[in-house]
């Protein structure tokens, strides 16, 4: 109970109190109730089927990419037993830290005209592609950031299917074909759907990926609400705001309903052995998987690997195209000459990892106490659910600006200013964007816990606090190891309320250290980009081989 | 009816310099000099420096983050060094992620502003700060010695709360090196829609970037507020490519998606600097003509620290530190008396004739202008 009330006191100060600033202009103006505003998006042909019609289009085409992309991967790494398996799928999880402007420079440097893409097809005789600047652009780079999050959430349902169910339905004459169809198949769908309808949230709120790799031909939502935040114009944002978060919420809502009718009865706990990627005998079917698993190999060196390619060969890269290791010196000569008000590549490194654990901390137990809630049954759970979930749902750019004017600026209580910022805030703001993370990895696996488990321990003598944390928390485990590398790798990566909360030059992250190094030399940025990517790597394989020895596998 | 004013740079003979900039209202476009960030702003938000002792006044300045901490040069912190040698005088850096707009916030919701003046003001920025705020945010800063200095043409505050302090020009780059070393750019804004140039010009958006705004208005110029929009369908018939910002237009300039881009027209001094091919960095004024766009400073209203203030701005102001912000922002300089080296008026290009439009021109109708663009524009 206490653990609610913090989590709802966190929730309130950092989220929902700050939104509530933004999404009131939509409803007030000039201190009096309205409906214009949203009367006048929802009436205009413009921003009906422009705007909102094409960022629901790209979404979907997203989404549909992004499964596509993921799902190999996910059976790979379920079904599959090669050298370097856990370590790949512990990077999974990079795109989530991977600075959209980042990601924008190696698309650009992968996918352009005198791209690495253009290069290959070129040396064997290929015609070039214009990608840039195009849908087709944006959808892959969506799918750059979603398809491993498909992959990680079906990889999780994958490996916890029993393997005893199949050799029921196998020794009962099911053909693999229809084993996979009637076992395996449905307790991989739950999983399928929230990657899809993540991915679906995530990329209708989509906005500098689309900016930078599109164009304003290809502009959504979110493009326009901030378009309309920088010239003060907060009516017209907020509606539009409202209107979007009311979609993705609706989704969230949809989806959650969905995810609690499936939701399953108590699991066993054998997985299916993994094959080896080097089959003992090539056989026609064994070579044709092969072949398969090759090429898709080739699809995510040109998708994944390609970018950050580029982005490391970019910060090696001098002015007339020859290597040097300029840029590096550049960040070693400002964290050793650099003045107080301007960026230092160190105190950047050390404020990420300090924001990163307090964010575990703070994250991990509201993600946990909201998935102790939200697996109990009671009326209006879905409803409860999708609120608190909706820190998926609500537009950055509107979080950001309510944090500047509800905690920044302060609000004035009992004739004095109330403020928040400083490092506190930046950890309670990260954690909130991360705790949904958690509670997604864990509710699955704490709904799936064999409810007489709990009622035993509670039979005995135990409180129902002791019942969670000495019988369901440890059966969950690998779903909180997961979750905390979420909350971890949104931390990392975070940056639009990083930049509004921090106080000086104490708070400043490596994501911002990157966007201040940014310049018409590239250079500079994508060192600390480099530094970015080996930091967080580490730290990414760290945590899950550390949580690996108490969970093994499961979670998202 | 020409809805224009013609900025001549008077005599200004030495031009030199460099372009400057400023971070547009979401802080990205940049700087020339180097640009400073990406689309949703970066920069962070103010730090202290200095110890300022007991009785050493301090002087808030408030500016966007690339005025003080570009990875290339900056002119922040040898301004900081120079000031602080001569008057007894700490000066505190201030770099709100937000820019102008967060004290505009902090206006109107009754917090108090601890800056003492804003260093890199745009005509754009006091429109907004006019519209919004009854009482504005800016004293007049008349008695400052060095402001009948500054060029004529660049006042862009008719109640003269604003010194300007340098000033850029937007033009095309571009890169003769493309099409096999053939590629020239049009002379006219009329010749960008011909077919050999389709897809062939990068832009940015005039609602979040400064050089995308100035491009847009010059096509106003051009075209007039009635023909504007004509120009730009035929344009995106075209497959003009509108990015968000600077940043990631010159980008891909470089990665040469492209052979044009919206840019400045001190583009070479940078890139002789850094030992680039100068080939790849032609200037081009459609037209004969350049967007002026000069950066301003001014005096918070609340301000304790006003004499200190003036200071700063007669510093500013002063012959050889224009030279100084001229050669570090990459901007020419606001003043005729600026003293520069020879070497920037090799590379520094003005253009024949500069056009801008006026504060009254801009807050009548600027809005009305981009908006109507947007929507045509947009998902088509």
């Amino acid at each position: 109970m206490l653990g609610a009330a913090a989590t709802a006191l966190v929730l309130v100060v950092v989220f929902y109190y700050p939104v509530a600033t933004v999404f009131v202009d939509a409803v007030f103006v000039d201190g009096r109730p309205t409906v214009e505003p949203l009367v006048s998006v929802l009436t205009s042909r413009f921003y009906l089927v422009d705007i909102f019609g094409f960022t629901a289009y790209q979404a979907l085409l997203s989404t549909v990419a992004s499964v596509a992309l993921g799902l190999p991967g996910a059976w790979i790494l379920s079904r599959f037993e090669f050298r370097g398996r856990e370590t790949l799928r512990s990077l999974t999880i990079l795109p989530f830290v991977m600075p959209s402007i980042m990601v924008a420079i190696g698309f650009v440097a992968t996918f352009g005209r005198n791209g690495t893409l253009n290069g290959v097809l070129g040396a064997l005789g290929l015609p070039p592609v214009e990608l840039l600047f195009t849908l087709e652009a944006i959808v892959i780079a969506h799918a750059f950031y979603n398809a491993p999050l498909v992959a990680r959430v079906t990889t999780a349902a994958w490996e916890s299917v029993d393997a005893s169910a199949i050799e029921t339905a196998r020794s009962l004459g099911a053909s693999p074909t229809w084993a996979f169809r009637d076992v395996v198949l449905p307790q991989l769908l739950p999983a399928v759907a929230v990657g899809a309808t993540l991915t679906f949230v995530f990329t209708f709120a989509s906005f500098p990926i689309v900016l930078a790799l599109g164009g304003f031909q290809l502009a959504t939502v979110e493009v326009f609400i901030y378009s309309r935040i920088q010239n003060l114009a907060y009516a017209e944002a907020a509606a539009l705001a409202v209107v979007e978060t009311a979609i993705s919420l609706g989704l969230t809502y949809w989806y959650l309903r969905y995810e609690g009718s499936k939701r399953g009865s108590g699991q066993g706990a054998r997985p299916q052995p993994r094959k080896s990627l080097w089959p003992g005998s090539w056989s026609a079917k064994a070579t044709a998987t092969r072949l398969a698993i090759a090429g898709y190999g080739l699809v995510v060196l040109a998708v994944f690997v390609g970018p950050i390619a580029s982005m490391v060969l970019t910060s090696l890269t001098g002015p007339q195209g020859g290597l040097t290791l300029d840029h590096y010196l550049f960040l070693l000569e400002r964290q050793q000459t650099g003045a107080s008000y301007q960026v230092r590549p160190l105190p950047a490194i050390a404020n990420s990892l300090r924001f990163g654990v307090g964010t575990l901390l703070v994250a991990v137990p509201m993600g946990v106490v909201m998935a102790v809630l939200t697996t109990r049954n009671f009326r209006g759970r879905a409803a409860i659910d999708a609120l608190a979930m909706a820190p998926f749902a609500v537009s950055g750019i509107v979080v950001g600006l309510g944090l500047l004017r509800g905690l920044v600026f302060g609000a004035e209580a009992f004739g004095t200013r109330i403020q928040v910022t400083g490092a506190i805030a930046v950890v309670a703001a990260h954690a909130v964007g991360a705790y949904p993370f958690v509670t997604r990895n864990v509710a699955p696996l704490l709904g799936n816990l064999d409810p007489r488990l709990v009622e035993s321990a509670r039979s005995l003598g135990a409180t129902r606090v002791r019942a969670l944390v000495d019988i369901e928390l440890p059966l969950v485990a690998a779903g909180v190891v997961a979750g905390a590398a979420f909350a971890f790798a949104i931390s990392i990566g975070e940056f639009d309320s990083t930049v509004v909360l921090a106080e000086g030059s104490t708070s400043y992250t490596m994501p911002v250290a990157v966007e201040r190094y940014l310049g018409r030399r590239l250079g500079p940025a994508t060192a600390m980009g480099c530094v970015l990517l080996a930091v967080t790597s580490l730290s990414f394989v760290i945590i899950e081989r550390f949580g690996g020895r108490y969970g093994g596998r499961g979670g998202f | 009816m020409k809805r224009r004013t013609f900025l001549r740079t008077v005599g200004a003979g030495g031009v030199a310099g460099v372009a400057g900039c400023v971070g547009g209202g979401g802080g990205d476009d940049g700087s020339t000099a180097e640009p400073t960030t990406g689309g949703d702003g970066d920069s962070t938000d103010g730090t202290a420096t200095g110890t300022a002792g007991p009785g050493t006044p301090e002087l808030v300045v408030s500016t966007y983050g690339a005025f003080v901490d570009a990875p290339s040069t900056s002119p922040g912190p040898w301004l900081k060094e120079t000031f602080e040698s001569e008057f007894d005088a700490t000066i505190t850096f201030a770099t709100p992620d937000s820019e102008i707009n967060y004290y505009i916030e902090r206006a109107l919701q009754g917090a108090d502003i601890d800056a003492d003046v804003y260093v890199g003001l745009n005509v754009d920025m006091l429109i907004r700060i006019d519209e919004r705020l009854d009482d504005g945010l800016f004293t007049a800063v008349d008695d400052v010695s060095g402001r009948g200095d500054v060029k004529d043409g660049l006042n862009f505050d008719p109640e003269g709360r604003i010194v300007p302090y340098d000033t850029s020009y937007i033009s095309l780059v571009y890169n003769e090196t493309f099409d096999g070393g053939d590629f020239v750019a049009p002379e006219t804004f009329d010749g960008l829609l011909e077919s050999d140039y389709a897809g062939d010009l990068l832009a940015q958006n005039p609602a979040g970037s400064s050089t995308g705004k100035s491009f847009l208005l010059h096509t106003i110029d051009a075209k007039g507020p009635d023909g504007y929009l004509d120009y730009w369908e035929e344009l995106q018939a075209n497959d003009v490519r509108v990015l968000s910002d600077w940043s990631t237009s010159y980008t891909a300039y470089e990665n040469e998606e492209a052979p044009m881009v919206v840019s400045y027209s001190t583009d070479q001094v940078y890139a002789s600097q850094s030992g680039e091919d100068l080939a790849k960095h032609q200037i081009r004024f459609l037209n004969d003509q350049g967007y002026a766009y000069p950066e301003g400073m001014s005096i918070f209203e609340g301000t304790d620290e006003p004499e200190l203030a003036r200071d700063f701005f007669e510093f500013m102001l002063r012959p050889d530190v224009q030279g100084e912000i001229a050669q570090r922002n990459v901007a020419f300089p606001a003043t005729t008396t600026a003293e520069l080296p020879e070497e920037f008026a090799e590379y520094a290009q003005a253009p024949p004739e500069a056009v801008t439009f006026t504060y009254d021109e801009l807050r009548d109708n600027v809005s009305e202008w981009t908006q109507a663009w947007e929507r045509q524009f947009a998902s088509k």
